[in-house]
Parts: structure tokens; C-alpha cells; sequence
């Protein structure tokens, strides 16, 4: 694949350390005895592949889920008015339009949609911003934790949809008269920080 | 709010007698333009800035052009709210965001700089016409800038090598959307149009800063000729 | 509504999952086919995770730096196309001055840019301080007639009677230098004007190594060719220096010209006093 050339680091032990683990739990490809820490440097993240690509784009699809669910109910209660209403109408379709993408993409391995639980998150103005703002926050850091691991397609196929859920933090923060971009660049999470996140916002119901 | 539609780049008002032409003005042919010429054939600029190479990874070949390319449009960015800013045209929400908009690409520019070292490309000399000084074409302008800048960093996301160079691009090709949301919203256009936005090439990227014409050679000041001052 | 250029890479995506048996595609199936509930999210935080971290960016990007405007600088603009200055700004008013594109030595003819207004038309004109007799003359042309804007903040300071000049940057002194300037016959006008250009390169030790032309001319060596413009400029002479001994021009010994040399640029702002 593709060289990595992240090479200076690799003569921190700090960092060496964290490629070994990486590349353990990423069941990446590992060379023989000693070639191992001159090999590491030509490893992405975790191998790239399109299971790999399948696995992602689930994870993604279940934060689409739950965006698209988040402004459908809104978009359909209509108890939100003016600026608001219309963005949860309109977002509410490009998140739909996210959602069947991912679904078409990954076929019969696609992730069943989550059941959600917003409460006044898609009535109360100030509760939906909030809810808002997380929930595309939390995407754009989501996709931009899985970038490095994506294979060349995912990743054209994930940048087409990052910009869409940033320009949608910027416009509910831009509504709500806050800072609409005040940051130099966006902190990416894990996987597992993402699922943390999601699962202190309350938004998932448990069976 | 009612959104109206932008057309695609719309640029600003051009002075009827502006009638801008190619500066015929004694420059040698290869100087005029000649920093878009190098960016886009993805060689690094002569000038040496004298700063140290960038401090972490060695850079391969593709992705000092890349990041060569990402400076340029940081470039243009930053000098284009740089100047609307010192000129104290605008007020209200443009003003605003040109202020924090501003700051933040001086940032990009100072990050770019940095790690590209003596390959970073110079500085340019950018003529905007008046567009930073008169408040409707500037927000028209910003939008075009701003999608711009989205769609050329999603263009490249896929051709860079590093993983740590797409993990840092990556990271500025969301907040370039933000800013270009925030923009729209100002102008009164959608700030998300589409579900999915597209990606622009390098070429047709750099064509379209070309025909912009903000991008001008520095005006001579300097003359190997003898003095005729009084004396 | 699909996008244009979607279906392509779904088809791949798809067509890349029907290709692979291994075993990470069968997982994904066993993890979310049966269990068709918000426990399959739930359950896969709790699996070994198989997506790695993200990486450390290639570079950090700093704090957004904020712009500090000094109250010192200075705007400068080349002259893009010949043009009129006029005595307000609109195309009704009256003639000021004529202005080129190019100076006697052949460089771009810039001006400082002083202010701005749109007339009734909304095009936007700019006030230009003009290298132009009389002296201290300013007028308006359209902003289409200049070229990009230069930033400065340096400000040079000739006192004609203590015989001294000072370049500020940012209001501080960062150059002081004994000067010397016009007689009594051929003084050197009093004002405010700019440095216009910079000549290097030409051998004549009169001018010493360097010389920077202003904005500033004699008012009344009027038929000196290429227009009588006062020159800051090194010399042959240095024992006159202090002193009132020049064509109206700004003389330094050859090393201050040289240290000015680094700390000027071409734009700055000229101020003459008496």
C-alpha cells in the first residue's frame, strides 16, 4: 500500500509504542523479528481494506441513524418555529439522503437502525441547538478519527460527507447567534470516544 | 429566512474601466503568474525563507505539492481577510467573522509555513480591486473562497501518503466548511445546499484562482539605474 | 436526491464487501444482522476495538492569531493604468494631476492610498497623496486605477533644521542618522511625502551606494530633467554632512544609507519639517 512516511517519530519510544499497539489491535500487518520497528513506519493506522471500509462506514451509519432520526422527529413535530424548523427540515433530508447512501453502500451488513429517544431535544429551541450541535460535531470527529483508516474510496466517499455535517455545526451555531467556527482545526475521536459520546447524550434507547 | 441562490465563484463587480488588463507593464513573462505556474507543476518555490525544515516527518515528494497547494489557497485567504479588515469597510456580521475567519487562516498559513520550511511557496502579491473595500462583494467573494477552499482539500484527501498529513488536512478541510457555512449563512444563501458537497481537482481549482486575477506580480519598485535626483 | 458521481463508488463498496470472504465481513453480519436492536451499537463499544486511534496530525496548527493593526502603518498602491486625479471624488471634479504607470527610472509609480469613498454610482474612489508640484498635493482616483495594496509601518522623519533624520517602525525609532539637506537656493520642500522607489546597482559615487526616490520635488529646480524629485541618497562628501549643502536632496554617509537600507522599505511615508 500507499508508504507511510510519518518516519521521524517512529524513534520516539513513546510513539513506537503506540504504533506497536495499533498495529497489534489493528491485526495489521506485522514483519518478522527485527525488521519489525523498521517495518512499522510503513504502516497506515490499521490496514486499510474494504472490510475494513465496511466496518467503518456501519459505525458512521449508526450516528447517521441517529441524526436522520433526531431531525425527522423535529422536522415532523414542527413545534420548533422560524431559522430552526427550517434547518431541521432541510437537514433532515440531507441526513435521510447520508443514511440511504451508507445503507446502499454496505447492503445486507448494514446496521439496523438504533431506536432514539430525543425527548424535548426536537421541541425545545435551545435543547435542539444543543442536541444539534453534538450530534454533527461528533460526526464530523467521527469520520475525521476514521480518515487514516479508510482506503482511498472511503475516504473520497467520507470527505463528500464531513463538509455537509460541518457546514451543518456551523449553520445551527450561526442561528443560535454563537461563534459559528471559532476553531483552528477539528480534533478527531476514536471510535470508542464517539460511542462514549453518543452514549452519554441519552439519545439511545436501551432494548 | 429566504435563501437566495450565488452563482458558482461569483465574483466581484468589475469597473467598467477597470477593463483589467495583463499588466504589460515590462515584467518578464515568466514572473507574471509565475507563482501559480509553480504551485500547480507542484515544485516548491525558490524562495528560501530561512526557517528550519519542518520539524517532524520527512515529507514525500507528492505531499510537499499538496501541502504547497493548501498554503496557496491558505494564502490567498488569509490576505484577502487581512485586508478587509484593515480596511474597515465592513460592519456587523461580515465584519465579525472576518475577524475570526481571519485569524484562523493567518493560523493555517503559520502551520503550513511551518512544516513545509524552505519548500514552503512565497508569499504572492494579491491586487483585490476594491472587493475587500466594498461590503457586497466581499460576502460574495468569502463564500466563493470558502467553498472553494472545502472542496480543494477533499479534492487531495485521497492522493496525500502521509497518514499524519491526511489526519492534520483532514482537520482543517471540516473547519474550511464551517467557515464557508457561516459565510452563507451571512450572505443569506443555504449554508448546506446539498447532502453531499464535491470535490474540486487541483487544475480546475487553480483555474479558477487564476481567473480571479487577484493573484498579480509584485509592482517593481527597485531599479538598477542611476539617480536623476536633484542631487 | 442522488448526487452526481455517487454511484460509482457505492457500486465498488459494495461490489468490495461480495468479494471478500474474510472473516471481519462475517462479523460484522453475526454483530448487526441478528440483532436488529440500539444493544448492536451498544455491544460493539464493547468489543475489541479494530479500528485504530487517530494518528498524530503531521503538524499542529497554533492558536488563531489575531490581527494587530498599529495605528503606523501605511497603505501604498502602484498606479495599473494612467489616470486622472481629481480634486474630489467623481469624474465631474476638477483635474489635479496626471499620473503614468511608470517613474523616470522605470519602476511602478505607486502612491499612498490616504482614503476612500464611493460617489453617487457606488464606484469606489481613493484619495492618493500625489508625487506632484506643488508639494504636499493629494487627489482622488477610481480604486480600478490602482494596482494591489502594500502595508508599511515604518515612517521616516527629516528634521531640516537639526539636520537629522529618524525612521520610526511602529511609532518606535529604529534608525537615527546626521543628514545633509537643501541650501538656502535649492531647498528642500517641507511636508509630507513617501519614499517612491529604490535604486541600487549604478555606479556613481555622488549618490553613493544607494539611492531611494520620494515623492518630494524642488519647487525650484522646476526644469530639472526627469522632473526635479528629491532623492535620499549616500555620498562622496561625507565631511558635509550635517550640514545645508545639497540640491534640495537628502544626503547620509554611505553607512547610514546602507543600515537605512534594511530597515526601509519602498512605501514609506516621508515626513519633512522644518
Amino acid at each position: 500500500m500507499a508508504g507511510f512516511t510519518g518516519l521521524e517519530s517512529v524513534d520516539d519510544p513513546a510513539s513506537r509504542d503506540r504504533f506497536l499497539t495499533r498495529a497489534l489491535v489493528a491485526g495489521g500487518t506485522l514483519l518478522a523479528g527485527g525488521a519489525l520497528l523498521a517495518g512499522l513506519p510503513r504502516l497506515a493506522a490499521s490496514a486499510q481494506s474494504p472490510a475494513q471500509d465496511a466496518e467503518i462506514f456501519n459505525f458512521a451509519l449508526g450516528l447517521e441513524h441517529v441524526q436522520a432520526a433526531f431531525y425527522r422527529e423535529a422536522a415532523d413535530q414542527a413545534e420548533l418555529d422560524g431559522d430552526l424548523l427550517e434547518f431541521a427540515r432541510v437537514v433532515a433530508e440531507h441526513e435521510r439522503e447520508h443514511v440511504g447512501y451508507l445503507q446502499e453502500a454496505l447492503g445486507g451488513s448494514a446496521a439496523a437502525e438504533p431506536e432514539t429517544f430525543f425527548g424535548a431535544a426536537t421541541t425545545d429551541p435551545d435543547a435542539f441547538a444543543e442536541a444539534a450541535i453534538t450530534l454533527e460535531d461528533l460526526a464530523v470527529a467521527a469520520y475525521n478519527g476514521q480518515a487514516a483508516n479508510l482506503t482511498k474510496g472511503g475516504l473520497r466517499a467520507a470527505a463528500t460527507i464531513i463538509s455537509v455535517d460541518a457546514r451543518h455545526a456551523a449553520w445551527i451555531r450561526a442561528i443560535v447567534g454563537r461563534p459559528a467556527a471559532s476553531q483552528p482545526v477539528d480534533q478527531p475521536l476514536s471510535r470508542a470516544e464517539v460511542e462514549a459520546k453518543l452514549d452519554e447524550s441519552g439519545f439511545l434507547r436501551e432494548a | 429566512m429566504t435563501f437566495r441562490d450565488i452563482p458558482d465563484l461569483a465574483l466581484e463587480d468589475l469597473d467598467r474601466d477597470g477593463a483589467i488588463r495583463e499588466a504589460a507593464d515590462g515584467l518578464p513573462r515568466s514572473s507574471r503568474g509565475g507563482f501559480l505556474k509553480v504551485v500547480a507543476g507542484g515544485i516548491a518555490g525558490a524562495a528560501a525563507l530561512g526557517r528550519p525544515t519542518g520539524a517532524r516527518a520527512a515529507l514525500a515528494k507528492g505531499d510537499i505539492a499538496i501541502l504547497n497547494y493548501a498554503l496557496t489557497l491558505e494564502y490567498l485567504q488569509d490576505a484577502f481577510y487581512t485586508e478587509a479588515e484593515r480596511k474597515g469597510a465592513l460592519s456587523g456580521p461580515p465584519a465579525r467573522l472576518t475577524e475570526v475567519v481571519g485569524a484562523v487562516e493567518r493560523a493555517h498559513v503559520h502551520a503550513l509555513r511551518d512544516v513545509l520550511g524552505t519548500r514552503a511557496v512565497a508569499r504572492p502579491f494579491f491586487d483585490f480591486r476594491g472587493v475587500t473595500e466594498r461590503p457586497p462583494s466581499f460576502v460574495r467573494t468569502a463564500v466563493a473562497f470558502e467553498d472553494l477552499g472545502t472542496a480543494a482539500y477533499k479534492g487531495q484527501a485521497h492522493l496525500i501518503q502521509s497518514p499524519q498529513v491526511l489526519a492534520a488536512a483532514v482537520g482543517i478541510h471540516s473547519v474550511e466548511a464551517r467557515h464557508a457555512a457561516w459565510i452563507r449563512y451571512i450572505a443569506g444563501t443555504l449554508p448546506a445546499a446539498e447532502a453531499f458537497d464535491q470535490a474540486k481537482s487541483r487544475p480546475e481549482t487553480l483555474s479558477l484562482v487564476r481567473s480571479t486575477r487577484f493573484v498579480v506580480a509584485r509592482p517593481r519598485t527597485k531599479a538598477a539605474k542611476k539617480p536623476a535626483f536633484t542631487g | 436526491m442522488r448526487a452526481p458521481g455517487r454511484t460509482p463508488l457505492v457500486s465498488v463498496a459494495a461490489l468490495a464487501l461480495a468479494a471478500v470472504g474474510a472473516a471481519s465481513i462475517s462479523l460484522a453480519i453475526d454483530s448487526y444482522g441478528d440483532d436488529p436492536t440500539a444493544a448492536g451499537i451498544a455491544s460493539a463499544s464493547t468489543r475489541a476495538p479494530t479500528l485504530a486511534d487517530p494518528l498524530d496530525p503531521a503538524f499542529d496548527v497554533p492558536a488563531p492569531v489575531e490581527l494587530r493593526t498599529s495605528a503606523y502603518e501605511s497603505t501604498w498602491a502602484p498606479v495599473k493604468r494612467a489616470v486622472t486625479a481629481r480634486s474630489a471624488p467623481s469624474r465631474a471634479s476638477a483635474v489635479v494631476a496626471r499620473l503614468d504607470r511608470r517613474t523616470p527610472e522605470g519602476t511602478a509609480n505607486i502612491v499612498l492610498a490616504l482614503a476612500r469613498q464611493k460617489d453617487a454610482e457606488g464606484t469606489l474612489w481613493i484619495r492618493v497623496r500625489l508625487p506632484v508640484l506643488p508639494n504636499n498635493s493629494t487627489g482622488w482616483v477610481p480604486r480600478s486605477a490602482l494596482g494591489g495594496y502594500g502595508i508599511v509601518s515604518t515612517h521616516l522623519v527629516v528634521d531640516l533644521g537639526d539636520r537629522r533624520a529618524m525612521l520610526l517602525r511602529n511609532g518606535r525609532v529604529a534608525f537615527r542618522a546626521p543628514v545633509g539637506v537643501g541650501t538656502a537656493s535649492f531647498p528642500t520642500p517641507r511636508g509630507r511625502f513617501y519614499v517612491r522607489n529604490k535604486l541600487t546597482r549604478y555606479r556613481n559615487p555622488f549618490y553613493g551606494p544607494i539611492a531611494f526616490g520620494t515623492s518630494a520635488r524642488s519647487a525650484t529646480l522646476t526644469d530639472w530633467p526627469a522632473g526635479g524629485f528629491i532623492g535620499i541618497h549616500g555620498t562622496n562628501e561625507p565631511d558635509l554632512i550635517p550640514g545645508r549643502v545639497s540640491h534640495g536632496c537628502i544626503r547620509l554617509r554611505n553607512e547610514a544609507i546602507l543600515r537605512l537600507a534594511q530597515l526601509m522599505p519602498v512605501g514609506t511615508p516621508l515626513t519633512i519639517r522644518a
